[in-house]
């Protein structure tokens, strides 16, 4: 039996494929779309919703200021709507979470879960004078946007203005700044030097720190939009759907779960398509589109039918998990459907395609 | 005519060695082997588990990701009263080696303790109110055991050829201890490594660790890896030591279990009485074990069904040269390049694979500068089990910022290369003298593992 090693092997791969690349006369686009996708997808996408989480993190210190100031109901209505506006930006960013959002901790300082509340009775009865610096350097279950969300909510939306301690008061304030600070370096740690993230994404394969070929950028890319697909698609909705434990959903007291598992999925949409708000650029969908419209239409379709599908869970997620769980169940195979095409026929197109 | 069915005969059934050439180098673990270059690269499924396999390695998989909180609480509860961090992610990031600071909501290093002598198992002495492990933090209204504060110092190594790199040495010191600890007592620095492979790891023939094995060096090569035997609390059986850093934990179940019990204070089946249990920070609940059963097999099994991410451009001529290198200096030694796994009949991914962990999984003498003068079973202070080198190259992207050795003082695979000592003082000395171009020929190996 002739041996064949694999040095030839590649050799002989490498001759078909570099046949087939002069026969098309696309390829010269396809070689541009690499480079182009890459830059729309920080400059229309990633920094634009960093940019957008920033200025919400700040409504968002604005609301709590005021609640603080003034407890009206008004203001405490101010304050939930910040809060469900900054939630629905960062779930969106949820789509692209690699880079400093990982590597320097920024998730897991403002979106830990679940919550400490026995820690946080404790913190709360004690003297800790609550301060900025305080929050800096606590337990990562007491921080973030989910204690914020336990004092300004209460069970589904019952909290009233009056019944805010000042304790509570002072925590709030100083977890809400905590936030602004944490969007702010998120936001500057692509934008400006020293970490220049966006630039890091835009030059791989060109001199990049942090991707020495465009194919580690891409596969960083598609690595997130399937990790994000199974994240709610396996994990936040399906422990507690298989579970039967209403308790176990994550974000029960604003009642806001199905919309961040849907926003979840729009950023991952957003990521695919290399849009974002009104902007519009080049996405991987121009990339898959050029040598795959099939697969390109494939994987439009999963996303938009789990997107729309989120619409029929009509209840709070934990109620749904009990009372809607034919609705529950066709959105996490939606998911499931979406998350086998980006293992298995994205990716794989990634690496065939994008070779350098 | 019968020659010649003779002759397909003997072709057809002759056992031949298959030439070790035409194995795929890229294939570090065998067929638990993924081709991932991300920061995602330690947290693939081995291939072939069937569909019920696949959802208990990802209810594990959730489960290592979970944050602990202090009891009574719905979800995840059980944290502390005193512990190190709130979920095995938060030091093993990305399933790989964290970030040498301590106390920190991201710190990934603890401290053993122990004062000198051993127990009646012939393990560690803990040290009365303490323990084996120093916990430094602590639940709202509990006191942590105490803080370690870490200092550097400067080394300067300087190359026969001029150039100098600038080491760094640790030193630890406990403060605000809750108690005041006994003179003479014994700490050390582990900073947490990474968790894949290890099913492929635990799945060695200990036969063939015991063939590596050459206590007292009778072949004279100046190489005396040794087994270390442990004390198995669980099964009260004498059994070979093969995960963590001194090889003192016999498996998975006693290394995951062990670690949810000190590192993050939860009880579980294993461990079924608090790690504070009689010191002033014991909780009076009655809510032990705190991790269901279950959970604690999920994540078991979940680390043992980590894949090993593949090697990357073996074919590069440069890696190649450095691949003779470190068989040259005999750095394999010790780093063993290829071991054979034993059976598993229920998971196909790691029985029988040919892997390339880069480790012989024995205790070896590292030298002075290295030592944390504390022993554990029949490792001495001078000892460290050989640390596997696969998917070393992909520290820098796990973790953003690269951490080596056991206390995570080597910023760079060179630094970690300079602080060999002992057995591996000679082939550290051989790398210094090789020409500069040859260095990098070695660490562009050693950094595509």
């Amino acid at each position: 039996m002739k041996k064949i090693s694999l040095l030839s092997l590649i050799i002989i791969s490498l001759s078909f494929s570099s046949c087939n690349k002069s026969d098309d006369p696309g390829t010269d686009n396809f070689t541009a779309l690499k480079t182009e996708v890459l830059t729309d997808f920080s400059n229309v996408v990633a920094v634009p919703g960093y940019a957008d989480l920033n200025n919400a993190a700040t409504a968002l210190n604005t609301a709590i200021q005021n609640l603080n100031t003034n407890a009206t109901e008004a203001n405490l209505t101010e304050a939930k709507n910040a809060w469900k506006n900054i939630r629905s930006v960062w779930e969106k960013c949820e789509g692209y979470l690699f880079g400093p959002v990982e590597d320097n901790d920024y998730d897991p300082n403002m979106d830990t879960w679940p919550t400490d509340y026995v820690q946080m009775d404790s913190l709360l009865a004690s003297s800790n004078a609550l301060t900025l610096n305080d929050i800096k350097t606590i337990t990562l279950s007491l921080r973030g946007y989910h204690p914020i969300e336990y004092i300004i909510f209460g069970n589904h939306g019952d909290r009233t203005a009056a019944s805010i301690t000042a304790r509570q008061k002072a925590y709030m304030v100083s977890l809400a700044t905590d936030i602004k600070n944490t969007c702010n370096e998120l936001y500057l740690s692509w934008t400006t030097a020293p970490t220049n993230f966006a630039q890091r994404v835009k030059n791989a394969g060109n001199g990049s720190t942090v991707y020495a070929k465009k194919q580690e950028a891409y596969l960083a890319i598609v690595e997130a939009l399937i990790g994000i697909c199974e994240e709610v698609g396996e994990g936040k909705m399906k422990e507690p759907y298989d579970a039967l434990d209403p308790s176990i959903v994550e974000s029960p007291y604003s009642g806001n779960s199905v919309s961040d598992f849907k926003d979840n999925i729009i950023g991952l949409q957003n990521v695919y398509l290399g849009k974002y708000a009104s902007g519009d650029g080049k996405g991987l969908n121009d990339l898959v589109a050029s040598k795959n419209i099939s697969l390109d239409n494939t994987l439009q379709n999963q996303m938009t039918a789990a997107i729309n599908s989120f619409d029929n869970i009509t209840v709070y997620y934990e109620q749904a998990i009990i009372s809607q769980r034919i609705q529950c169940q066709q959105t996490m195979t939606a998911l499931a459907t979406l998350k086998t095409t980006l293992e298995n026929n994205l990716k794989p197109f990634i690496i065939q395609n994008i070779q350098d | 005519m019968i020659t010649a069915v003779v002759l397909l005969f003997t072709m057809c059934n002759k056992a031949g060695v298959f030439n070790a050439l035409d194995y795929d180098e890229r294939l570090s673990g065998g067929m638990a082997t993924v081709f991932d270059e991300t920061s995602k690269s330690f947290g693939h499924m081995v291939p072939f588990l069937n569909e019920r396999d696949g959802r208990v390695h990802e209810l594990g998989d959730a489960a290592f990701e979970q944050t602990f909180v202090s009891a009574p609480a719905p979800v995840n509860s059980g944290l502390g009263p005193i512990f190190n961090n709130v979920s095995c992610i938060s030091c093993h990031h990305n399933d790989g080696k964290g970030t040498p600071t301590a106390g920190f909501v991201n710190s990934s290093l603890l401290f053993r303790l122990s004062i000198p002598g051993t127990d009646v198992n012939g393990g560690p002495l803990s040290i009365p109110n303490f323990g084996g492990q120093l916990q430094d933090v602590a639940i709202f209204g509990k006191q942590p055991e105490a803080n370690v504060n870490i200092i550097y110092n400067n080394v300067d190594v300087t190359y026969p050829d001029g150039e100098i790199v600038t080491l760094r040495k640790p030193t630890y010191t406990v403060t605000n201890s809750y108690q005041s600890l006994p003179t003479g007592y014994l700490i050390s620095p582990r900073l947490a490594p990474p968790v894949f492979g290890l099913g492929l790891l635990q799945n060695i023939p200990e036969s063939t660790i015991l063939l590596f094995a050459d206590e007292f060096d009778t072949d004279g090569d100046g190489i005396s890896g040794k087994p270390n035997y442990v004390y198995n609390t669980y099964t009260h059986q004498r059994e070979l030591g093969r995960f963590g850093l001194k090889a003192n934990v016999p498996n998975l179940l006693m290394q995951v279990a062990g670690a949810y019990h000190q590192d993050m204070g939860v009880t579980n089946y294993v461990f079924p009485f608090e790690s504070s249990f009689g010191q002033s920070q014991a909780d009076a609940l009655n809510d032990d074990p705190e991790l269901a059963d279950s959970t604690l097999n999920q994540v078991v099994f979940y680390i043992k069904t980590l894949a090993v991410p593949a090697r990357r451009n073996t074919t590069d001529a440069d890696i190649q040269s450095g691949k003779q290198l470190f068989t040259q200096l005999n750095c394999s030694g010790c780093h063993k390049p290829v071991v054979q796994t034993g059976i598993d009949l229920n998971l196909s991914a790691i029985n029988n694979q040919r892997i390339q962990p880069f480790t012989d999984m024995l205790l070896h003498d590292m030298g002075d500068d290295l030592a944390d003068g504390r022993s554990d079973f029949l490792a001495t202070g001078n000892e460290w089990r050989t640390a596997p080198l696969w998917g070393i190259g992909l520290f820098a992207k796990t973790n953003g910022t690269p951490f080596y050795l056991h206390d995570g003082r080597a910023r760079t695979i060179e630094e970690a290369i300079l602080w060999h000592g002992g057995e591996a003082l000679p082939a550290k000395q051989k790398f210094m003298q090789l020409s500069k171009p040859d260095r990098a020929k070695l660490l562009k190996f050693i950094q595509s593992l």
